[in-house]
């Protein structure tokens, strides 16, 4: 009985409070909005201040709930000039960097909106709860002494329900206000996207569910094919295999994107049509084709049939049915089935139906098909992620190369490389045997045939022969000046002499926009993967100088985990597209032998960033190109 | 004058021996190699050093970094660098300590000996001898900048760039050196640059205008 009184004289002052709480919010409708709205912000912390000595007294009365706001900033210090910082500007007099600080301080703390919210909804939820046992009682009272003798037991009821109610009451007030008022809780918030989470994964599991189906026909396609293949009809096989090529890429990327599993594509690429024979024939395996339509007919057919891929492209249409059905079926399917199971029985039952439809099973009992469809769905929720994970690693079981094919893919990538090395080099070297040639080997004939002729006319006409002399000289010098081009164009001096980082800055210097270049490079790189992304970034300046208009042009060195990267990055228009011109493609060919790649990303409007990778490893800098360096930055 | 000399061809080593001694210069050491060059230029104090950039052991820029630690121990050491290939970057590396007494120079240029003595000379009592090529590199960078002078302005900067004396600029362009001087002024004004009598202090300050400005 004392504790019901207790419980109601608590009541009567939390139903105080919320009128506190009402009266707030009305100063806060005054001057909070208008400081808002208005730009007043100077308005701002008084009703803040308020705000919190009010629910201060609120968390004191209900239990002592902690205090969820975070620390007051200092008082601003002056710098040294004796004015006073806010964020990044300096103010003369304190008083504007200590209202930021303030208003930042308070604004930017969750638990402040929590408190507004709070008042927003405490009038009404804290005017119940507090006030609602005490107005039974008193309502009690007035009906037990005002409406008659009849109505004494009413009235005396509700008096008694008033009192017994009061703790709980209070109870349910108090942790209304800590849901509020105290330290966030952070149960909601993860249930929250735990379940988002869920449902995502379950829906990629339905998709993969669906494409199951699609297996099952190209399942079918693929053995009609093969029929039709016994009986004498082949070429329907080459047809189907592409179409399963396409549906298993799919299937790849899926398993990369969801199920984080990547796959290699495992077909061998398809073979170049063969050289004709002397005899003007071509050759396929052991057979001779006359005309070129039946040789690529019976070479595609020849290259399907024989790429292991194929069939176990086939395998998996057969039996992804069954085993990522399987999995679909324990995670995705089970959620789904739940639900009926949860739900239909019930629904049986609340509708009177005479003939149920025989959805769920235990339809008689519908409580314990309410377990049994609750306890389905919260299990394959469970198994949800681990499902899509195995989902991927079964995929990747029939749908990866086998060894023996990777191996062949890497001898194939490096062929071409090879063959793209050994052309580029060559052409490289035609290149200076021309420019030798052309250049310097001339002008040093004609340098010899001037000193002939000095040697003949030294003594007849001195005067000629000092003209041949000079000219002799004049030569000279040009064929230095060429012969330097030539050099740099085969090993830059500034690229042998201090490495990749110093020449790329050498190279900046030149160029007609600023270029800014910074490395994070811990050692050298071989030199010739340094002189490939030489020549690489130089082409990518090149490019920038003649396309982009840019205004400005950053080059970053960095190397992580093995692989060292050059970006080339530009604030111009944009646009570049890799089709055109040939110095992406020569920029591949030249890294592509060092299974080096390039990417370039460049949207109409800008900016444009290409960037190099080279897997390879950093030797340890020399100590003798490490000392002396002159500013680091051009 | 007393010269150290740096220069790993034999021919060439010795040919820059017999030009330097024919115009009067005693040479205290002909070197081959890094680390030779930096104790011999430690130990004589030379007047002047002649310094190839690509030295051994390394074939890298070794004279180089050699003959910018000799600086670093005793500034204005005055040395001339030279090259097969001139590059800005080296340039700014060796104008950077702005004490002077440097020269940096294509190889080619020693064709024309009365052309380089001087150069050697300048470098040798605290001037500056440039290349054209760096220079060219420098104004092709600052066109914008430079674009208000008359294409008479643009010839004497370019050659008080390279380090000339107002007299050798006159003496180039045929004007008298009061004209060169006139010239000379104008350009200071239009660049916004402090003039100077001294010819060093005046060099160092169009190169810097001419590398800082871009």
């Amino acid at each position: 009985m004392t504790r019901g009184l207790h419980a109601l004289a608590g009541g009567l002052l939390r139903g105080c409070l919320a009128i506190a709480s009402a009266v707030l919010l009305v100063v806060h409708l005054v001057l909070f909005v208008p400081g808002l709205g208005l730009g007043l912000i100077v308005l701002l912390p008084w009703p803040m201040a308020m705000l919190r000595k009010v629910t201060d007294a609120v968390r004191q009365a209900c239990g002592d709930i902690p205090r969820p706001y975070r620390d007051r900033p200092g008082p601003p210090e002056a710098e040294p000039d004796g004015r006073f910082r806010y964020d990044r500007v300096l103010y003369r007099s304190p008083f504007w960097p200590r209202q930021l600080a303030y208003l930042n301080w308070v604004l930017g703390d969750p638990a402040t909106w929590r408190d507004v919210g709070w008042m927003l909804v405490n009038p009404a939820v804290g005017g119940v709860l507090g006030f609602g046992p005490a107005a039974l009682v008193v309502g009690g009272l007035a009906v037990a002494t005002g409406a008659g003798p009849w109505w004494i037991p009413v009235g005396l009821a509700m008096i008694v329900l008033g009192v017994l109610v009061a703790p709980a009451a209070v109870r349910a007030h108090d942790t209304w206000a800590r849901r509020l008022l105290g330290p966030p809780q952070e149960t909601f918030r993860s249930v929250k996207v735990w379940l988002g989470e869920r449902l995502v994964t379950l829906t990629k599991l339905l998709a993969l569910g669906g494409l199951t189906l699609v297996s099952v026909a190209l399942a079918g396609l693929s053995v009609l094919a093969l029929a039709l293949f016994c009986v004498g009809i082949v070429g329907a096989l080459p047809e189907f295999a592409s179409v399963t090529r396409q549906f298993t890429a799919i299937r790849r990327r899926f398993a990369e994107q969801w199920s984080g599993v990547p796959i290699q594509t495992p077909y061998r690429p398809e073979p170049p049509l063969p050289q004709r024979r002397p005899d003007g024939l071509y050759e396929v395996g052991d057979h001779l084709y006359k005309s070129k339509g039946w040789t690529r007919f019976f070479q595609r057919l020849d290259w399907v049939w024989h790429d292991p891929a194929t069939w176990r492209d086939l395998l998996w249409t057969v039996t992804d049915p069954i085993v990522g059905g399987a999995l679909v079926a324990a995670s995705a399917g089970a959620v789904a089935y739940g639900f009926v199971e949860l739900m239909v029985p019930a629904l049986v039952r609340l509708a009177r139906l005479e003939n149920p439809p025989p959805l769920a099973f235990l339809a008689d009992r519908p409580v314990l098909a309410l377990l049994a469809g609750l306890t389905m769905v919260v299990a394959g929720a469970l198994f949800a992620p681990a499902a899509l994970r195995l989902h991927g690693r079964w995929t990747a079981v029939l749908l990866a190369p086998t060894a023996k094919a990777r191996l062949a893919l890497r001898v194939e990538q490096l062929t071409v490389s090879r063959d793209d090395a050994t052309s580029a080099q060559a052409a490289e070297l035609r290149r200076i045997e021309r420019d030798l040639h052309d250049g310097a080997q001339g002008r040093l004939v004609a340098v010899g045939l001037a000193l002939g002729a000095v040697e003949a006319l030294i003594d007849t006409d001195p005067a000629a022969a000092r003209r041949l002399v000079a000219d002799a000289r004049e030569s000279t010098v040009r064929a230095l000046a060429e012969l330097r081009d030539l050099v740099r164009g085969v090993r830059p001096p500034v690229l042998a002499e201090r490495g990749l980082v110093e020449a790329i800055r050498a190279l900046a210097l030149d160029s007609p926009a600023p270029v800014t270049v910074s490395a994070d490079l811990a050692g050298r790189a071989a030199e010739p993967i340094e002189a490939a992304v030489y020549f690489a970034v130089s082409e990518a300046l090149v490019n920038t100088a003649k396309h982009a208009a840019a205004s400005h042009v950053s080059i970053v060195f960095g190397y992580v985990d093995g692989v060292l990267r050059a970006e080339v990055a530009d604030d111009g228009r944009g646009g570049a597209d890799p089709a055109l011109g040939s110095g992406l493609r020569g920029m591949r060919h030249r890294l592509a032998a060092f299974d080096g790649t390039v990417r370039l990303v460049s949207p109409v409007g800008g900016p444009t960033t290409v960037t190099l990778e080279v897997p390879c490893a950093l030797s340890s800098p020399r100590t003798s190109t490490s000392s002396g360096k002159g500013s680091s930055n051009c | 004058m007393r010269v150290v000399l740096a220069e790993d061809l034999y021919l060439l080593r010795e040919g820059l021996k017999q030009l330097l001694t024919a115009h009067g210069f005693e040479i205290v050491a002909a070197v081959d190699n890094g680390p030779d060059l930096l104790r011999a230029l430690l130990a004589e104090r030379p007047d002047v050093a002649v310094v190839d950039v690509r030295l051994p052991p390394t074939q890298t820029d070794e004279g180089l970094q050699a003959a910018l630690a000799a600086r670093r121990e005793v500034p204005g050491l005055p040395v001339l660098v030279l090259s097969q290939h001139v590059e800005r970057l080296y340039a700014r590396e060796l104008l950077a300590d702005g004490t002077g007494g440097v020269g940096y120079l294509l190889k080619d240029r020693v064709f024309n000996a009365d052309q380089f003595v001087d150069a050697v000379r300048r470098v040798a009592v605290g001037g500056t001898a440039m290349d054209p090529d760096v220079i060219a590199k420098l104004f092709a960078r600052v066109d914008d900048n430079v674009g208000r002078l008359t294409p008479r302005e643009r010839e004497v900067l370019e050659l008080m760039a390279e380090g000339r004396s107002n007299a050798a600029i006159g003496q180039r362009l045929f004007l008298s050196e009061s004209a060169v001087g006139k010239h000379t002024a104008n350009i200071f004004g239009k660049l916004g640059l402090t003039a100077s009598d001294d010819d060093n202090r005046r060099v160092l300050a169009v190169l810097a205008y001419l590398d800082g400005a871009r």
